[in-house]
């Protein structure tokens, strides 16, 4: 029985560390708002603002693959 | 006119469906598990080597890398002291590669551009390579077999080779199986990523001692105006230990940045192999598509912020009112 709580608490902390994942998803959407506006403005700076728009998705999207891997390691029970 | 290899649809076409039809035979004949998920490397060989040192699945994947990067490297050597001025195949793609991060060093470091750009270009072809070597089959799959409490049974497929299936490990007369496997993704082991950041942040600290002398430690602990300005002398000191913070902080970011990206990335294709069935094994391709991407992305932004850091690193605070006064 005391094994099945522990799974419980395991799976309600994944669910609970993936709340850190909004704040990328915030931010992947306003830098790539940003990068979409400075497009249709001067095309002429796409190549350049593509290079930039990924480079900071992929910072952001740093701070959601914290979480995503304390997820997984109380999911599979890695500590 | 340069004549032009013809595109040879007729074979490759064949190739493409060889794959196909046998990634499909044997998702259906083996279906994939899942593989036990552990963040230590594990041991190829059970006992140490010598003393406590142990030869760890990440530490060939390494030494695999380091030849590949070798032998890459030879192989441009020939190419650049043949003589010909048009580089062809793997020389060509390197030198896109690398015309494309010194043109980028340059715009940012200037004349420092000679000390900072082997540094960049040795960071991310390294972690451009241990990335993509998930790419690889056989590659986190091929392994020895280990007896464990969790895991499935094994069925022998000839003489000495196993395969692991899924199936109720309750009446397998074998007992339960886990693949320890001979090769693993290096950034998938955070010693590496580690050792990467300790060396990238090192770097820093030496660019940045050559580029200003004494004067460069003076942003770690900013005595310079605190008897001048007693209010704003101290507000600098304690903004100084921040920044002497936020340089540790940089080993922590750099090395789990590229560790969670590739590892959750493994973790994923194993989770996508094993919860799907086996008709849509296809579906593992793409997010392997996805992955190559990642890994390349990730490369670039290892290699890109070293080569930021040491930049801001050459030229320091007072260089702004330098040049005003000027």
């Amino acid at each position: 029985m005391t094994g099945d709580i522990i799974m419980a608490a395991r799976f309600i902390g994944a669910g609970l560390s993936m709340i850190g994942a909004l704040g990328a998803g915030i931010g992947i959407g306003l830098s790539v708002q940003g990068a979409l506006e400075g497009m249709a403005r001067n095309p002429d700076t796409y190549g350049n603002l593509l290079v930039n728009m990924i480079l900071g998705i992929a910072f952001s999207e740093a701070i959601a693959i914290y979480c995503l891997v304390i997820a997984f390691l109380m999911l599979f029970q890695v500590v | 006119m340069e004549k032009t290899k013809k595109w040879r649809w007729g074979v490759n076409r064949w190739w493409v469906f060889l794959f196909i039809g046998l990634s499909i035979f044997f998702a259906t004949r083996y279906p994939p598990i899942r593989p036990g998920i552990f963040v230590v490397p594990e041991n190829v060989i059970p006992e140490p080597l010598f003393g406590n040192f142990y030869l760890t699945n990440t530490l060939v994947a390494t030494i695999i890398v380091d030849i590949i990067l070798i032998s890459i490297a030879l192989a441009v050597r020939s190419a650049a002291k043949s003589g010909s001025l048009v580089p062809k195949g793997i020389s060509g793609a390197i030198e896109a590669l690398l015309e494309a991060i010194y043109n980028l060093t340059e715009s940012t470091a200037g004349k420092w551009t000679k000390t900072i750009f082997p540094i960049f270009a040795t960071i991310t072809l390294l972690v451009l390579f241990s990335n993509w070597l998930e790419m690889f089959p056989g590659v986190e799959s091929i392994g020895r077999l280990h007896e464990g409490e969790h895991g499935y049974p094994a069925v022998a497929i000839t003489e000495g080779i196993s395969a692991i299936v899924k199936g109720d490990a309750a009446h397998a007369e074998g007992g339960h199986y886990e693949v320890v496997p001979f090769v693993r993704v290096p950034s998938t082991d955070l010693n590496f990523t580690l050792a990467l950041a300790l060396i990238s942040v090192v770097m820093t600290q030496v660019i940045g001692f050559r580029a200003q002398g004494a004067r460069y430690f003076s942003k770690f602990l900013n005595f310079t105006t605190l008897f001048k300005k007693p209010g704003f002398g101290l507000m600098d000191l304690l903004i100084s230990i921040l920044e002497l913070i936020s340089e540790f902080s940089k080993i922590l970011s750099f090395s789990f940045r590229l560790f969670g990206n590739i590892f959750a990335g493994s973790v994923l294709l194993f989770l996508v192999g094993s919860i799907l069935p086996a008709g849509a094994v296809w579906i593992q391709s793409g997010v392997l598509l996805f992955e190559f991407f990642i890994g390349l992305i990730q490369a670039l932004v290892f290699g890109m912020l070293t080569m930021v850091f040491m930049s801001m690193a050459t030229h320091g605070h007072g260089d702004e009112e330098e040049h005003a006064a000027a």
